[in-house]
């Protein structure tokens, strides 16, 4: 069985299984410094057109993403590590692995728009402007946390970022909610609602596909799917249809790959159009691929192998695949990869020493927040 | 437990004043004032653990060959008995097929195959559902929500299908044979979404029954009374005391009845009533009670939360005169109101006090 599943897998993921030569990355020679790389083909679903197969990529783009997904690689190590350490108590979930999803997101959106997401959230938290210092210290519950320590690894917030939600399937609904106040407000935002593979089957996540295309919300619907339901494996056992981007019937979706950053963003970029020009809702899965189990009491080799891991990071890795890119172009300076390390290893190091030295909440406030006497 | 032993210390003072006009307790957030840590900005702060230790009961020898369990493992036990009694009987919920993320269903998958033992998408909603459907054909549908906290989306179909069916088709049909277990309480590190106490919400509701053992044994026992009763059940088990609770179980099938509170020491100054984990921290409580006020305590453990033993804790009171109610859900709505304001109807006033989760009122922003 187990082996059906790493084929399965495999199968799944062969377009970035195989060498960059063979995938067809081009790479032109400007005097911009910038690359021109091509991107794998979305698969449609009630669409005519997709996202382009070819794109930009200039050098600050290049080293801001890479940045980005160095840091939330990091911290997402950090936070393991300080979980074994006992620093950080109770639920944490990590998505290493997972980054270029949330660092192509945001590259496909605009600050003002906003986005809602599950418990796997710490990238998106990043990607939405909290620092790593905010996050870390909330993950271990101090006063400095982005929720005052409150909230924990599940529930963080920040500008245009509704969280962090702690129950499966919840934030979609949300999030069709938060594209309605979009058009309602008559601006041109747009809400991208995440969810995994096991919100897919809440039957709440099927109400907000017919809200979202019964009054034509702004909501691009953007399932992370990382072939796991919690623990449990994505198979024909846990649903019939294992394409979410066809799951919305009536809505168009389009399926992308999600380790590759660039194929991300051009999709979300895409979406976010789609969405603005005031067609409704749009179905995005994003194939992607989360190294760690599903929390901290997850192994992680309950429903695959470790040879299964290994081979995805050392093929698929999106931080990898980026800088193949650039090496590829011969746009990569090794150096300037190297700063942004050393760099981004400081940051975080600086982070967790906040984090864990920065006191925990008063006991008097912790019945504080539950409701107001505020007037508006 | 530095609440639940001010409550008590609270009451007694009250005896000793000699009142016997109607009190009302003060609402608390779940903190004793008295009781908080000195100190205030900046002082160090101590990580609490489990704030219990279990006490197993004395082993009960009249079911047979005992074996050391742990609460999970008693659960196996009795999903065991079940399924091997009962051909109709099906376990089904979130990754139940692998052995459950609390190890509740390990074994059983292989001893009695995948169509009796599997995984559902995760749906609550559709599990209950799903479960109710197969109980009302007959068959005996033991669903697993994964954490009580999760048990929301399925709300409806507690409430709505499973707890009027037999009512609203005159009894024609019932769905008796389901059973909903599901891992309940604190733990030390659930905070929002895997710490919750729901079993006020379910208690509001004619046509099903709320079940909470304190142990192993308990568990067992009463499961396999939810499992055979012609009620739909709902089952909590207290998810700290998963690997925390080891004692004596036996291991042939065995049954506690259900609606009987168990008086598990007697007293006489005041009667203490918890359920679930809650009724460790309060036999520690009576201990530091007996021995720092020389009061002795009567402690009950509720069992059943609806429909409840009203007898065996009127007797109590009757006895002792003085009401403790201890539980971790909330103070507002929560259990612990049902049962005071049942036993004022019928022994009239008398000093109670209840020590609970915090209240839900305005508190300041």
């Amino acid at each position: 069985m187990r082996k059906m599943l790493a084929s399965l897998v495999s199968h799944v993921f062969s377009g970035v299984n195989q060498k960059p030569a063979m995938r067809g990355l081009l790479a032109s020679l400007n005097f911009s410094n910038d690359t021109t790389c091509d991107i794998t083909k979305c698969d449609l679903y009630r669409l005519e057109e997709g996202p382009p197969t070819s794109t930009v990529l200039t050098r600050e783009e290049a080293l801001k993403y890479y940045r980005a997904m160095q840091v939330i690689r990091r911290m997402e190590l950090k936070a393991d590590q300080m979980y074994k350490q006992k620093f950080i108590r109770g639920f944490c979930h990590l998505c290493d692995g997972q980054e270029a999803c949330s660092v192509g997101l945001e590259a496909g959106i605009r600050p003002s728009d906003h986005i809602i997401t599950s418990y796997r959230a710490h990238g998106l938290c990043y990607t939405r402007g909290l620092p790593v210092r905010s996050i870390l210290a909330e993950l271990t519950g101090r006063r400095g946390g982005c929720a005052k320590g409150k909230g924990g690894s599940m529930h963080m917030y920040a500008k245009n970022f509704y969280g962090g939600n702690g129950i499966v399937g919840a934030q979609v609904p949300l999030g069709a909610g938060v594209a309605f106040a979009c058009t309602y407000l008559g601006n041109t935002e747009i809400c991208l609602t995440v969810y995994g593979d096991g919100a897919a089957n809440q039957g709440q996540v099927a109400e907000a596909y017919n809200l979202s295309a019964l009054w034509k919300l702004p909501c691009s619907l953007s399932s992370e799917r990382i072939a796991t339901t919690q623990w449990a494996r994505l198979s024909r056992e846990q649903q019939p249809n294992t394409d979410y981007h066809k799951r919305g019937n009536f809505i168009p979706g389009r399926k992308a790959n999600g380790m590759d950053i660039l194929c991300v963003r051009e999709a979300t970029k895409f979406a976010a159009h789609y969405c603005r020009s005031g067609k409704g809702p749009i179905l995005l899965e994003l194939q992607t691929y989360r190294y760690h189990g599903h929390s901290k009491s997850d192994p992680g080799i309950s429903y695959r192998t470790r040879e299964e891991v290994q081979s995805m990071r050392s093929k698929s890795d999106p931080i990898m695949l980026l800088q193949e890119r650039r090496r590829n172009s011969n746009r990569s300076n090794v150096e300037e990869w190297k700063e942004i390390d050393a760099d981004g290893k400081k940051e975080i190091e600086e982070a967790a020493q906040f984090a864990t030295t920065d006191p925990e909440p008063a006991l008097e406030e912790l019945a504080n927040y539950s409701c107001t006497t505020k007037k508006k | 437990m530095a609440a639940v032993a001010s409550r008590t210390a609270g009451l007694l003072r009250l005896r000793a004043a000699g009142a016997e006009r109607r009190w009302c307790g003060p609402r608390c957030a779940g903190l004793v004032q008295g009781f908080l840590p000195p100190g205030g900005e900046g002082a160090a702060q101590k990580r609490r653990v489990a704030h219990f230790t279990f006490q197993p009961d004395p082993e009960s020898l009249q079911y047979g060959q005992t074996q050391k369990m742990n609460l999970f493992q008693s659960i196996t036990s009795a999903l065991d008995n079940s399924l091997a009694k009962d051909p109709t009987a099906v376990i089904f919920g979130e990754d139940v097929a692998f052995g459950g993320v609390f190890r509740c269903t390990v074994g059983l998958r292989d001893k009695y195959g995948k169509d009796r033992v599997f995984n559902t998408p995760l749906c609550e909603q559709g599990i209950v559902g799903f479960g109710i459907g197969i109980a009302v054909t007959g068959a005996t549908a033991i669903a697993e929500i994964q954490f009580a906290d999760y048990i929301f989306p399925a709300f409806d179909q507690i409430v709505n299908e499973a707890a009027k069916y037999r009512y609203r088709s005159g009894d024609l049909f019932n769905c008796g044979s389901l059973t909903i277990r599901a891992p309940w309480g604190c733990v030390g590190h659930g905070a929002l979404y895997h710490s919750q106490s729901p079993e006020a919400f379910f208690a509001h509701c004619p046509g099903i029954k709320v079940v909470i053992p304190r142990s192993p044994f308990q568990a067992k026992g009463l499961l396999l009374s939810c499992i055979e009763d012609k009620n739909p059940c709902i089952f909590f088990e207290p998810k700290i005391l998963y690997r925390a609770a080891v004692e004596q179980v036996p291991v042939e099938p065995y049954k506690i009845p259900l609606s009987q509170a168990e008086v598990i020491q007697e007293g006489s100054d005041v009667t203490l009533v918890a359920w679930g984990t809650q009724v460790h921290v309060i036999r520690e409580v009576a201990s530091m009670a007996r021995e720092k006020l020389g009061v002795s305590c009567e402690i009950i453990d509720l069992r059943t939360i609806v429909p409840w033993d009203v007898d065996t804790v009127c007797k109590s009171v009757v006895k002792t005169g003085r009401l403790l109610i201890s539980h971790e859900a909330p103070l507002t709505g929560g259990f612990a109101s049902e049962i005071s304001s049942t036993v004022q109807t019928y022994l009239g006033e008398y000093p109670r006090r209840h020590c609970t989760g915090t209240p839900c009122s305005e508190k300041r922003v």
